[in-house]
């Protein structure tokens, strides 16, 4: 895509290592992600993909190496320097993880008001607004176990685009769904992939991932194995590893939507 | 032989004047020891959540410390003990009349008898409930402290706004309990003296060996003592997890599809 060559990096992957105790789970990734790109992110269960984008909002950390945010290293981040670049990073997680104890509108003003420092008014005006471009405007009073898991999920990412990111990452976000629910969370995240935000994704959603995605990252066992625009990764040219990957999720027992 | 009970000797005279100051004695060291074994517990907890393992091996120390040894023994410990280690102008000032700290039915609020009963099951109370809401803090899924935390909610703020509210309303009940055993176990400090319900009780039976009816009475007072201080504490709470109504939660019934997780 024209990405390349247009927008500057946004996140850099410096020789990325990460162990837990003695067992490595990223071993020595280099990766550029544009301003404005949609990276998909697969590969098989326990590659690191989790692993991989927690380390850029820094809820792992770092064993070697470093991650460039917008030119500035974040390997020793702590501290009020670390929180600041949370802010600037949106974070959508497989379980949803809405804060149990809040509406829909105060689970999206929360951070805005006690983070950032919104009026209440402001944020919860801005709750409404979000509300309604993921498609639940009417369920702003609503409690998250009150809520279907397709509308949490929407929800997150309401939550998560308050606080106005120059990055979305997502683990998953459509796994723990209903298949009848995946579409209206993925139905969201194409309009935000068309609305030019930077995106981390990883999921086994291979039809967002042709249709959307400017780049498929192929990572196996903590390295990346392909890292192509989807034409590539999905046509005969691609990896043969990825191409075993590919064949398992779309045999019958693995039935993928989209 | 016959047996019937003969309530003239409880219920009037001097027992019953002991019974209500006996009453009013367990309400005011119940009441006192509450406020500091809430006091003491907010410290404590913070000590046990803290970003910092040499203050959480502190509080851990001090919760196994408390809550591993009998209460009557910290009781006697702190009437016999502790207390001669002041420093003397304290024990004489604790020890004088003050008249300004003395409630109804003639009960000291400035004596060593009650100051440390007052201490001694305010911080082996404040223990107990420190870790009833640690546990709620525990039941909470890991989830809500990451989806705080990548906010850029720092530590303590993701406690104060994310997390306690949720495991305060999931502790309530069995924080309630902590409160109403505090109750209860004032009857321990009738080993110091403490003229409270189950020294009366005793004062009673030594009196006019009116044994069975002091001790029915002395139940009673409990028993209702009990209900009522249950009945406010819940009444006032969050009444269920998450600290909704219970309108709140019927509507909850409606979607039942996977992937929730549960609070
Ligand atoms: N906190 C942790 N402590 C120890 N090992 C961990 C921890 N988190 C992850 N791992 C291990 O690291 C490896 C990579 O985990 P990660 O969650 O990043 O994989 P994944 O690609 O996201 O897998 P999945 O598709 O199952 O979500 C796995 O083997 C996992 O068991
Ligand atoms: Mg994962």
């Amino acid at each position: 895509m024209t990405q390349d060559t247009l927008s500057p990096p946004l996140i850099e992957f410096r020789s990325v290592h990460k162990h837990y105790g003695t067992v490595p789970v990223i071993r020595g990734i280099d990766l550029t992600i544009r301003r404005g790109e949609v990276v998909v992110i697969c590969g098989p269960s326990g590659s690191g993909k989790s692993t991989l984008i927690r380390l850029v909002n820094g809820l792992e950390r770092l064993s070697a190496g470093d991650i460039l945010i917008d030119g500035q290293s974040t390997a020793g981040l702590d501290g009020a320097a670390l929180r600041r670049l949370r802010t600037r990073i949106g974070f959508v997680f497989q379980q949803f993880n809405l804060y149990g104890h809040l509406t829909a509108a105060a689970n999206i003003a929360l951070a805005p008001r006690k983070v950032l420092g919104l009026t209440d008014a402001e944020a919860f005006r801005a709750a409404a607004t979000l509300l309604e471009r993921v498609g639940l405007g009417d369920k702003g009073d609503r409690y998250p176990s009150q809520l279907s898991g397709g509308q949490q999920q929407r929800v997150a990412i309401a939550r998560a685009l308050a606080m106005r990111p120059e990055i979305l990452l997502f683990d998953e976000p459509t796994s723990a769904l209903d298949p009848e629910m995946i579409g209206e969370v993925l139905a969201v995240m194409r309009s935000l992939a068309e609305s030019k935000i930077t995106m981390v994704v990883v999921t086994h959603e291979m039809g967002f991932a042709r249709e959307l995605a400017d780049r498929v990252v192929f990572l196996d066992e903590g390295v990346v194995l392909d890292d192509a625009p989807p034409e590539r990764f999905f046509g005969a040219t691609g990896h043969p590893r990825a191409k075993r990957f590919l064949s398992q999720l779309l045999s019958p027992l693995h039935q993928v939507g989209g | 032989m016959g047996f019937h009970l003969d309530w003239s000797g409880v219920l009037a005279g001097a027992p019953l004047h002991w019974l209500v100051t006996g009453l009013v004695t367990t309400l005011a060291v119940t009441l006192a020891a509450s406020l500091l074994a809430t006091v003491l517990a907010v410290g404590l907890l913070g000590l046990r959540v803290a970003d910092n393992r040499l203050a959480r091996g502190a509080a851990r120390t001090i919760v196994a410390l408390f809550r591993d040894t009998p209460l009557l023994v910290q009781i006697l410990f702190w009437y016999f003990a502790a207390f001669g280690l002041l420093p003397g102008g304290v024990r004489d000032w604790i020890n004088a009349d003050h008249p300004w700290a003395v409630l109804p039915a003639n009960v000291p609020l400035i004596s060593p008898e009650f100051l440390a009963a007052t201490w001694g099951l305010g911080v082996f109370s404040a223990v107990f409930i420190a870790e009833e809401i640690r546990a709620g803090l525990q039941a909470l899924s890991p989830g809500q402290r990451e989806a705080a935390l990548s906010q850029g909610f720092g530590h303590w703020s993701a406690l104060y706004h994310v997390l306690l509210p949720q495991a305060l309303a999931n502790a309530y009940q069995p924080t309630v309990g902590q409160y109403l055993n505090l109750m209860k176990l004032s009857s321990l400090a009738t080993a110091i003296g403490l003229a409270e319900i189950t020294y009366q009780v005793r004062q009673i039976e030594s009196f006019n060996a009116h044994a069975v009816e002091a001790f029915a009475a002395g139940t009673l007072l409990y028993l209702l003592l009990g209900v009522v201080l249950g009945r406010l504490l819940l009444a006032i709470g969050p009444s269920g997890a998450g600290g909704r109504t219970s309108e709140e939660r019927q509507a909850d019934a409606r979607p039942a599809g996977e992937g929730r997780h549960g609070l």
